[in-house]
């Protein structure tokens, strides 16, 4: 995969206006690579305005980010261009489903059906058949057969963070990440080599602090040339982390941190308990 | 004998609810000057100091966020916060927990630049560390 998005990196280098920024911009989909992804797809999209599967790209990437307004959007634009884009009807359907729209959804995916639409169509349209009518949208997030993103451990804390330019990670206690991602600022995914170096710090931490007999630690703040980090322990000795943008006050980085982690031991929690259940 | 970081510790020392300030390096943990309460370990807090700092100047390193410049560990009973310059020395300060957080992150910074001309004298150890992390 790596060597094709090299490939198709080069070829679009050479010629800005080839199409092949479309299986690049999926890779990079694929790949969660989600800001990369974006920006290509829409540079694509700047000189192939009227291309369907350039608007297919950005609303799909966008259903990734959680923008479901861009995503709206988008399908409806390839909808305008194609009428019988089944792709596009699947996916609102989908975002109709997902904020609990029923009837519309059963409009999209009928049409979809009617188009062609495969198996996926007919078994998502009987699912939205069965679902009453007054199902909460966190219910019919949870009974959707497509997973929604939000089911995503990477997107776990995307509701406690306030910007895009705020990011949370949950570590372990050896470093693997166990939810939330980190972007570098080209979009590539550095979760894991920052769960490598900061592996075994709470460990390290709590058994220090209680020999200094400072009792036990309850947060690390630093700052950087760009950004402000701080982490905390979370049950256990897993490490919660929270980065943002020098312009973040520390005040708020904190409330920020406090809320991630009480959500991050929820989850904890919450996970233990269902994994208990037979 | 006097050492050059003297003047810089005693500042520090002088700040309400300052433990303990010592010049660290960051590379092994050990001491390079500190002045220190009585009661207060010093070894461990410089050893300690040292990995924090290390392990947020790689990780951020690895999230390409540029130079860590301040360190704050926050625990129930006092406070260790600790600036660096790039090379392998780390000032470090132990506090209550009721000390003035953003008054001592100023007095850090200044005896930074301070430390910085004192240390021009002596011989560069970020250097050496770099190469051996490249390693």
């Amino acid at each position: 995969m790596s060597d094709d998005i090299r490939r198709w990196s080069d070829e679009l280098a050479r010629d800005p206006s080839s199409l092949v920024f479309l299986q690049l911009g999926e890779a990079l989909r694929k790949q969660g690579q989600l800001e990369v992804a974006l920006k290509i797809a829409l540079r694509g999209l700047d000189r192939h305005q009227r291309n369907v599967a350039a608007h297919d790209l950005v609303a799909r990437i966008a259903v990734d980010r959680r923008d479901f307004s861009r995503a709206f959007v988008e399908w409806e634009l390839v909808l305008k261009i194609q009428p019988d884009h089944v792709g596009a009807m699947k996916g609102l359907g989908y975002l109709c489903f997902h904020q609990g729209r029923l009837e519309e959804a059963e409009q999209y995916l009928n049409k979809a059906a009617a188009s062609g639409g495969g198996g996926d169509v007919r078994h998502a349209l009987r699912m939205v058949r069965r679902t009453p009518a007054s199902t909460a949208v966190p219910t019919v997030e949870a009974t959707a057969s497509k997973p929604a993103p939000a089911d995503d451990p990477q997107y776990l804390f995307a509701d406690q963070l306030l910007d895009e330019g705020q990011t949370a990670l949950l570590l372990d206690t050896n470093g693997f990440v166990l939810a939330g991602v980190y972007l570098d600022v080209d979009g590539k995914n550095v979760s894991a080599d920052i769960g490598a170096q900061l592996s075994g710090i709470s460990e390290e931490v709590r058994r220090s602090t209680r020999h200094l007999d400072i009792g036990e630690w309850k947060a690390i703040t630093f700052e950087t040339h760009a950004a402000v980090i701080a982490m905390a322990p979370v049950a256990n000795d897993n490490l919660m982390v929270i980065a943002a943008s020098r312009a973040t006050p520390l005040g708020l980085l904190r409330r920020l941190l406090e809320r991630s982690s009480a959500f991050a031991l929820e989850w904890l929690a919450g996970g233990r308990r269902g994994g208990d259940t037979p | 004998m006097s050492s050059p970081f003297a003047t810089i510790l005693d500042v520090l020392t002088r700040q309400r609810g300052v433990r303990a300030s010592l010049i660290v390096s960051e590379r092994d943990g050990v001491i390079v000057d500190a002045s220190v309460r009585f009661g207060q370990d010093g070894d461990r807090i410089a050893a300690l100091a040292a990995s924090m700092y290390r392990k947020a100047r790689l990780s951020a390193r690895a999230a390409r966020l540029g130079a860590v410049s301040f360190l704050q560990l926050d625990a129930e009973r006092g406070r260790i916060c600790a600036v660096g310059g790039g090379g392998d020395l780390v000032i470090v300060v132990v506090t209550d927990p009721q000390a003035n957080v953003g008054l001592i992150r100023m007095e850090l910074l200044k005896a930074l630049d301070t430390f910085q001309e004192t240390d021009d004298g002596l011989p560069s150890e970020g250097a050496k560390r770099q190469g051996e992390e490249s390693r």
